[in-house]
């Protein structure tokens, strides 16, 4: 049985040679199963760049790594810094604990020419709790590559060195459209506030009801013209009475109160501006007083839609103070 | 009809509260756009080559400007503070950027040094050169310029291990070495 056990042992360290340290560790089975190392490309390297290392450490279940074992970040040799590690935990999977280790490491060595540098192994711990167990992330070596030619050739560029960062003004175009963002806000708020409230130039906007009368007169005529298009009368009757009373209601928003045909003079005093189309509100009214009223078919003739749609449009100028 | 009136008294409050965000947010914005316009006035007067006293909290754009006055005028002892205030306030593009202006300036007065002979009060400004752009790299590996004043500097004082090791103390026989570490003549030598 021990003999058995020793030849698996020796068996085991032939094929991993890697891990002949574990092995030769008491009690050292298979706790780590493996570390694979993924590094960039080995070569054309110059100086102060960073050498991002990967490695992915499986460990047999029970076991896990020590954090306090963790390399942190620091300076490794006089040309050399680990200057970021970081441990990902992946869990674990099917009885074996999965870790990724980064690093990364940045190298100031200035080659004269191509020379080949070695990144150290990185010892590790792991434990179960009672053993403890050192394992190693395989070194790594990779070629730098010089700069600049070992003796200059070019004419005085030997200590010439790189220009300097000129400083730059601060960027203020983002702040700029910021400002015009927020002036545009103020402006679109104001307009609305002026809008709802009836203030400066929206002052009117709520009393100009012969404007909505005249829009209301052209649809009420247009539709009734196209259900009548074929009759020889002027316009169907309930496309005249609608557009009549849109007119009225329009007189009686003006007014403030109901506008018959006896009130109308005391319209035009109270509204000076109408009293250019004096005539043809009377007559109007009178036209409308027989339609509405006395239904007479006539009226209908009295006022034919162009000349309704001709009033309703100086009706909606008197009211915007035009001619 | 009430159902207009609750259309105006929400039009009215949503203008309002748009009135009220956009007034706050223009008056932000045109305080730091003074603010700016201050700073730029300054940035552009330091570059013009007036020396403009800053203020050591000022922000990290002006106060890099104010080092590379100071270092295009040799004037190391007073940058120095400004890039480590830079370095803790600002971005680390401009953290490196100062990093290596003064490292720039340190090598150029090394270098004229060197040229006329005088190694003594060389080496340490190699010294502090070199780590400026070590910090400078440190904060972005992508800064080819510092790369290659680093590589400069490099050749004109090796870094040894046994130096670096050695700590504060350096050996006698180092100073020696120094000399001849550095590769060839300089132009311009009498």
């Amino acid at each position: 049985m021990r003999r058995a056990a020793r030849r698996l042992v020796l068996c085991l360290a032939g094929l991993l040679p890697t891990a002949i340290s574990l092995l030769a560790a008491p009690s050292a089975g298979a706790q780590l199963r493996s570390v694979e190392l993924y590094a960039p490309r080995p070569f054309g390297h110059v100086i102060g760049d960073t050498l991002a290392l990967s490695a992915d450490i499986v460990l047999d279940a029970p076991f896990r790594l020590d954090p306090a074992s963790l390399p942190r970040p620091r300076s490794l040799d006089y040309w050399l810094e680990l200057t970021d590690s970081s441990l990902t935990d992946r869990g674990i999977e099917g009885g074996a604990q999965r870790y990724t280790l980064d690093l990364t490491y940045q190298t100031f060595y200035a080659p004269l020419e191509p020379k080949r540098l070695d990144i150290p192994a990185v010892p590790l711990t792991v434990t179960d709790g009672t053993r403890q167990l050192a394992i190693t992330v395989p070194p790594w070596s990779f070629l730098m590559s010089p700069l600049r030619e070992i003796v200059a050739t070019g004419e005085g560029t030997t200590m010439a060195l790189r220009p300097d960062v000129a400083p730059r003004p601060v960027a203020t175009s983002g702040t700029q459209r910021g400002l015009l963002a927020a002036l545009g806000g103020v402006a679109a708020g104001l307009g609305l506030l002026a809008w709802q409230m009836g203030w400066g130039p929206f002052g009117r906007r709520r009393d100009r009801p012969f404007a909505r009368a005249a829009r209301e007169v052209r649809a009420a005529l247009a539709s009734s013209a196209k259900s009548a298009a074929s009759s020889t009368s002027p316009a169907s009757a309930p496309g005249q009475r609608a557009a009549l009373l849109a007119l009225h209601r329009a007189f009686d928003a003006t007014a403030g109160k109901g506008v018959f045909a006896e009130d109308l003079p005391d319209f035009f005093r109270a509204h000076p501006a109408f009293a250019a189309v004096e005539t043809e509100v009377g007559r109007l009214f009178d036209a409308s007083r027989r339609l509405f009223f006395g239904n007479d078919a006539v009226a209908a003739t009295e006022l034919p839609p162009a000349d309704l749609i001709t009033l309703a449009g100086r009706l909606k100028a008197a009211e915007r103070g035009g001619p | 009809m009430r159902l207009g009136i609750r259309r105006g008294r929400l039009i009215f409050f949503a203008s309002a509260v748009l009135l009220a965000v956009s007034l706050c947010a223009g008056v932000i914005f045109s305080a730091r756009l003074i603010l700016d316009r201050a700073a730029n006035a300054d940035i552009t007067a330091l570059a013009a080559g007036r020396d403009v006293p800053v203020a050591p909290d000022s922000r990290p754009e002006l106060l890099f400007a104010r080092l590379t006055f100071l270092t295009t005028r040799d004037r190391f002892d007073e940058a120095q503070p400004l890039v480590n205030r830079i370095a803790t306030t600002g971005t680390s593009r401009i953290a490196a950027a100062a990093f290596y202006d003064l490292a720039n300036g340190r090598l150029r007065v090394a270098i004229s040094h060197l040229e006329s002979n005088d190694i003594d009060p060389a080496v340490p400004l190699v010294r502090l050169a070199k780590e400026g752009y070590r910090r400078a790299l440190a904060l972005d590996p992508g800064f080819w310029d510092a790369k290659y004043n680093l590589d400069v500097a490099m050749r004109l004082v090796r870094d040894f291990p046994q130096i670096e090791t050695s700590g504060e103390e350096i050996p006698p026989e180092a100073a020696k070495r120094l000399w001849t570490d550095l590769p060839g003549v300089p132009r311009g030598l009498p």
